[in-house]
């Protein structure tokens, strides 16, 4: 299985893109996609692509101070990078990236006061926009905290159910110490919630939104060969 | 009748570099992290027992029926007494003998070897705490530089010092 794992590197995280390359790669995963705010400002990057048995991917982080000017940030960073991902930080952010068809991934916050709204759901199902979880709080939460976090999930993962949206899930890793392995990570996700199925689904989500990205498409559905 | 048990081998990676983390306290973060994902339940049914642990790598027992659970447990740990660290499952097995036999041999030649040396770049300064292989744990002069999340070393590979062929030394330009 082609299993990859989202993760920030330093300036970001505090372990470089290669050593992130090298855990992962021990760690059993056939790639990894490196997200940043700013991927220009990535440290050594050309260190990462030497790793070898390992595929490295850059992709971007789309933040600005509006939905408006994040919509126009989004298209300006479509054509350079093979992974477009939002953080879902606000109301707006979330319904503005479900909308928008070229956005790759919106990464859920998971709050149970801002839990996945039906709106949204059938948005991103409409614009094959994939829903992502970070299991971050699931592994460095505890007690009350970790309870709310897993309740939101709960009930996210029922919209997501019905309407089939895609999902993938993270360890939301800064350091080669956050790093999880695959079955650890789909053991996290099943005690979440999610069905086995589904959990390793939502870990080879990130590789084949990599490989439909990286073919020419003229329009919806219209592949140039 | 007996139930039946399993064997994983997992090692241990951590900050830890003067062998402050005990088998007691990394039992007691296991055991936090059960009783917190799992209840007493959860945890009167699959009771976790660590058979062996030198620091680095340990075996630890759990009923068959619970494997998954027992892995989300470890994945869960994420610092033990205050150090960040992370438990790598190595792989499981039914017998203690059949566990060290499979897994442990090809964990003989990792060993981490203590390092005095100073990294000097442009976007980067601070004392090497280890090097192991191509791995190079750096505690950085400006500790702002990894404090978002939550580590107190970067992670650093030679490739990253250099730039050059990967087995070659980066950490010498740096000096």
């Amino acid at each position: 299985m082609s299993f990859f794992e989202l993760v920030n590197c330093y300036p970001e995280g505090s372990s470089s893109a290669s050593r992130m390359a090298l855990a992962a790669r021990s760690l059993g995963y056939r790639g990894i996609i490196i997200f940043s705010r700013d991927p220009e400002k990535i440290f050594m990057p050309g260190a990462a692509e030497k790793v070898k048995g390992i595929e490295v991917a850059f992709g971007v982080e789309a933040s600005a101070s509006s939905p408006r000017a994040l919509k126009s940030r989004i298209s300006s960073l479509r054509s350079r990078y093979p992974f477009v991902a939002v953080l879902g930080s606000s109301d707006e952010v979330i319904r503005m990236a479900s909308e928008d068809p070229n956005v790759d991934l919106l990464i859920h916050p998971c709050d149970s006061r801002r839990p996945l709204g039906i709106a949204t759901a059938r948005a991103a199902s409409s614009n094959q926009v994939s829903i992502g979880f970070d299991l971050y709080p699931m592994i460095h939460l505890r007690g009350n905290h970790r309870a709310r976090w897993l309740e939101a999930l709960r009930r996210n993962l029922e919209l997501i159910r019905k309407f089939h949206i895609r999902t993938a899930i993270t360890a939301g890793a800064a350091t080669h110490l956050d790093l999880r392995s695959p079955r650890e990570l789909m053991a996290l996700a099943e005690v979440a919630g999610f069905e086995p199925d589904e959990a390793k689904e939502a870990l080879c989500q990130p590789s084949r939104i990599l490989e439909l990205n990286r073919r020419r498409w003229a329009g919806p559905g219209v592949e140039i060969l | 009748m007996r139930s039946r048990r399993r064997y994983m081998i997992f090692e241990l990676e951590s900050e830890d570099t003067s062998g402050l983390i005990q088998a007691r306290d990394l039992m007691n973060e296991i055991a936090s992290s059960q009783f917190s994902l799992f209840g007493d339940e959860g945890a009167a049914k699959n009771r976790l027992r660590l058979i062996s642990f030198d620091g680095r790598i340990g075996l630890i027992r759990f009923s068959h029926l619970h494997l998954n659970e027992t892995r989300a447990t470890l994945a869960a740990v994420h610092s033990i007494r205050g150090i960040k660290a992370a438990i790598r499952t190595k792989g499981v097995s039914g017998t203690i003998k059949s566990a060290r036999e499979k897994y442990l041999p090809r964990l003989v030649k990792l060993s981490y070897e203590s390092d005095g040396r100073r990294i000097e770049r442009k976007d980067i300064s601070g004392c090497i705490i280890r090097t192991h292989g191509v791995k190079v744990d750096l505690c950085p002069d400006d500790r702002y530089k990894s404090a978002g999340s939550e580590a107190q070393f970067m992670g650093l590979t030679s490739l990253d010092l250099c730039g050059g062929h990967e087995d070659a030394d980066g950490t010498a330009d740096g000096l």
